[in-house]
C-alpha cells in the first residue's frame, strides 16, 4: 500500500570525485500508472472499512464510560487533580509547618496560613485555609512544600448548592508539625498541643462575601476529607 | 436423515415451481371495488396507515441505528440514557423537535420556504408507495416503476433547492447549489446502472423485476455487468441521498448545515427524515433491483438448503438484505472522508458514467446473445 518503503532505505559507500562517500540511498517513487492507482484507492478504502468495522465488533475498543453507574470501578489517572489535602505520617500527624512556602506559590491567593505561637515551637499552624472556588489546580502548592505535607486527590465530586461550602480548612488540628511532636516523648503533652479543626469552622468562611441578605450558614460537617485516603491517591503517605 | 432430505427436497421443488403470486394492495382494492366500495376503501385507508407507520417508524429506527453504529465505529456508546441502551432517545428527540419553535428567517421568501420540506418529504413518500415489500406486501406496482422511482425521486431535488434559494442565507443557497449539481449529475450513472437490470430483466415493473430473479439475482446472474451496475448504484445512490462522502450540500465544517441550516423545529425534522427513509428508499432499490428483492437466497441444485430458506418469508428476506445495505451505506458514511467538490463532479463525470457506460453497452450484448447465466431455467 506504501508508495514508498522507507524500510529500504540503506546506506552504502559511492564514489564522488576520486572519494568514497557514505550515501543514505532511500527508495525512490515509483509513478505508476492509472489502474494502479486506481485499484490502490479502492484497496484503502476497503482497508478502512475493515478497520472501522474492527471497532464496530469489538465493544472493548469503546472509550466511553458511564459515570454515574460505574463510581464503584472508577479509574483515575495517578496525577489526577482535584481536592487538596493535608497529608499525615504514620502517626496520624500533619507534616505542615506553616512556613507559608505554598501560600507565596499560589498564584491567585487561592490558600492562606494563620499560625498563631504554640507551646512546643514558636509558631504553629492554627488554619490552613484553602478555597476550592477560586482554585486552579495548578499543583504549585504540592510542587513547592518541601515537607511532602500536601497532596491532591482523586475526589472530584465537588458540587454544592453554597459555594461558601468550597473554602475549606485543610488542618485537623491546630498545632505543630509531626518533627515538632516527635520531639515531644509524653503522648499526652503531644495530645494537649493538638486543638480540632473541623472544616468549616474558621473565621473566614466567607472570606469577604458574607454579605447582609446572605443567611448564616448552617453547615452541616462533610465528612472528613480523610475517608479518601483508602482510594490510591498519587504519592499518598497518608 | 435421506429421506428427511429429500421430503425438504421435494417441498422446495414445489414451492419453487408455484411461482411467486404477487398481490398487491390497489390490486385487491380494485377487485374489490365492484361488489363493495367500502372494502376498496378500507384497503386504501390501510395502505395510507401503512406508510404513515412505515414513515415513523423507519424514521426513528434508522436515526437510532445511525446513531448506534456511528457511536461504535468511533469507540463510543452512543445513546445510553433513555430506556435501556438508549432506545427511546429518538422518541424524547422527536418529541423535542415538536415543541420548538419554528423560525422562519425575517427576509426569507416564506411560502416557498414552507413548501420545501414538504417537496422533500412528498418525493420521499412518493418512492415507498411502489416499493415490493413482499409478494402480498406493496402498494401499488407501477408498470414503468423503475421509471417512476428516477422521476420522483428527481422531484426531491426541488425540495432542496427551494429550501436553499428561500432561506435567505448563503450557506443554505451554497449548500442546495452543490445538492442539485450532484444529485442531478449522480442521477444519471444511477439511471444507467438500472437500466443494466431493466434490460435483463426485460421489464420495468419492480414486482416483475423481483420475480424475473427467480432463478438468481441479478448481481451475479447477470455476468460481471450485474456486479458493476450493482457498485455504480451504491455510489450513485449514496451521492442522491446525500450521505457522506457525498454530503457536501450540508458538509457542516464547510457550510453549518447546508440547505437546511434555516430550518428548525417540524421543518427540520422533515428534512432529517426524509434523508433517512431515502437512505431506507434507495437500500431497497438496490435490493429489488440486484439482490432480488424479497425472493430467498437459493443455490441452483441444493434443494434441501432451497427450502429451508424458503422457509423464511419473503418479508423478512427484503427486511434482511434492506438491512444489511443500509448497514453498508452507514459504514460507508463513518469510514470514509468527505470529497471536494471537483473530485466529486470528476469521480461522476469522468470516472463512473464512463463505466456506466461500457457496462450498459456490454450488458445489451449479455442479453442480445443471452450471455447470462441460467437463462433456460
Amino acid at each position: 500500500m506504501a508508495r514508498v518503503k522507507l524500510t529500504d532505505t540503506r546506506k552504502e559507500t559511492r564514489t564522488l570525485a576520486g572519494r568514497p562517500v557514505p550515501v543514505v540511498v532511500t527508495p525512490r517513487f515509483a509513478r505508476r500508472g492509472r489502474l494502479a492507482v486506481f485499484a490502490d484507492a479502492l484497496a484503502s478504502l476497503l482497508a478502512g472499512m475493515r478497520l472501522t468495522f474492527g471497532y464496530l465488533v469489538r465493544p472493548s475498543t469503546v472509550v466511553t464510560r458511564q459515570y454515574p453507574e460505574n463510581r464503584a470501578t472508577l479509574k483515575l489517572p495517578a496525577r489526577f487533580r482535584a481536592r487538596l489535602r493535608l497529608t499525615l505520617d504514620e502517626h496520624g500527624y500533619q507534616r505542615c509547618t506553616a512556613c507559608r512556602l505554598c501560600e507565596r506559590a499560589c498564584p491567585n491567593a487561592s490558600i492562606r496560613i494563620l499560625t498563631r505561637p504554640g507551646a512546643l515551637s514558636k509558631h504553629e499552624l492554627d488554619r490552613y485555609i484553602w478555597r476550592m472556588d477560586s482554585c486552579v489546580f495548578c499543583n504549585a502548592c504540592v510542587q513547592s512544600c518541601p515537607f511532602g505535607a500536601l497532596e491532591m486527590t482523586a475526589e472530584f465530586e465537588h458540587a454544592v448548592f453554597d459555594r461558601r461550602l468550597l473554602i475549606f480548612t485543610l488542618n485537623r488540628y491546630a498545632g505543630p508539625p509531626a518533627s515538632v511532636l516527635l520531639k515531644e516523648p509524653d503522648e499526652a503533652k503531644r495530645a494537649a498541643a493538638m486543638e480540632p479543626r473541623d472544616p468549616y469552622g474558621g473565621p473566614v468562611p466567607l472570606n469577604g462575601t458574607d454579605l447582609p441578605y446572605l443567611k448564616a450558614l448552617a453547615v452541616a460537617p462533610r465528612p472528613d476529607p480523610v475517608r479518601h485516603a483508602a482510594a490510591p491517591a498519587p504519592g499518598g503517605q497518608a | 436423515m435421506t429421506g428427511a432430505l429429500a421430503a425438504f427436497a421435494a417441498f422446495g421443488a414445489a414451492e419453487t415451481a408455484t411461482a411467486w403470486p404477487v398481490k398487491t394492495v390497489a390490486a385487491r382494492a380494485a377487485e374489490a371495488l365492484p361488489d363493495n366500495v367500502w372494502l376498496a376503501v378500507l384497503y386504501m385507508a390501510l395502505a395510507l396507515a401503512g406508510l404513515g407507520a412505515l414513515v415513523s417508524g423507519l424514521g426513528m429506527g434508522l436515526i437510532y441505528l445511525e446513531r448506534k453504529i456511528a457511536a461504535h465505529f468511533q469507540c463510543r456508546l452512543g445513546p445510553m440514557r433513555v430506556g435501556p441502551h438508549g432506545i427511546f432517545q429518538t422518541v424524547a428527540d422527536t418529541f423535542k423537535l415538536l415543541f420548538k419553535e419554528d423560525i422562519v428567517p425575517a427576509r426569507a421568501d416564506k411560502a416557498l420556504h414552507v413548501l420545501a420540506p414538504f417537496l422533500a418529504m412528498t418525493s420521499t413518500v412518493l418512492m415507498l408507495g411502489v416499493i415490493p415489500y413482499s409478494p402480498v406486501l406493496q402498494i401499488s406496482d407501477v408498470n414503468i416503476g423503475v421509471l417512476y422511482i428516477t422521476a420522483v425521486s428527481g422531484l426531491g431535488v426541488m425540495g432542496i433547492l427551494l429550501g436553499g434559494w428561500s432561506s435567505y442565507n448563503k450557506w443554505s443557497l451554497i449548500g442546495a447549489m452543490r445538492g442539485a449539481a450532484q444529485i442531478i449529475s449522480y442521477e444519471v450513472s444511477a439511471t444507467l446502472a438500472l437500466l443494466v437490470v431493466v434490460m435483463f430483466a426485460g421489464t420495468l415493473s419492480l414486482s416483475g423485476i423481483v420475480t424475473s430473479q427467480a432463478e438468481g439475482w441479478w448481481i451475479w446472474r447477470a455476468p460481471v455487468v450485474g456486479g458493476i451496475a450493482f457498485l455504480i448504484y451504491l455510489t450513485a445512490s449514496t451521492a442522491e441521498i446525500n450521505r457522506t462522502p457525498f454530503d457536501i450540500p450540508e458538509g457542516e465544517s464547510e457550510l453549518t448545515a447546508g440547505f437546511h441550516t434555516e430550518y428548525s423545529g417540524l421543518r427540520f425534522a422533515f428534512f432529517f427524515l426524509a434523508e433517512f427513509i431515502n437512505m431506507f428508499v434507495v437500500a431497497a432499490l438496490t435490493v429489488t433491483l440486484f439482490l432480488g428483492g424479497w425472493m430467498p437466497f437459493h443455490v441452483g441444485g441444493a434443494n434441501a438448503f432451497n427450502a429451508v430458506m424458503d422457509l423464511v418469508p419473503p418479508g423478512a428476506w427484503f427486511l434482511g438484505k434492506t438491512a444489511l445495505v443500509v448497514f453498508v451505506i452507514m459504514w460507508f458514511r463513518w469510514t470514509f472522508p468527505r470529497l471536494r467538490v471537483d473530485q466529486l463532479m470528476r469521480l461522476e463525470w469522468k470516472i463512473l458514467l464512463p463505466i456506466g457506460f461500457a457496462n450498459l453497452a456490454l450488458g445489451a450484448l449479455a442479453v442480445l446473445y443471452s450471455l447470462y447465466f441460467f437463462p433456460g431455467a
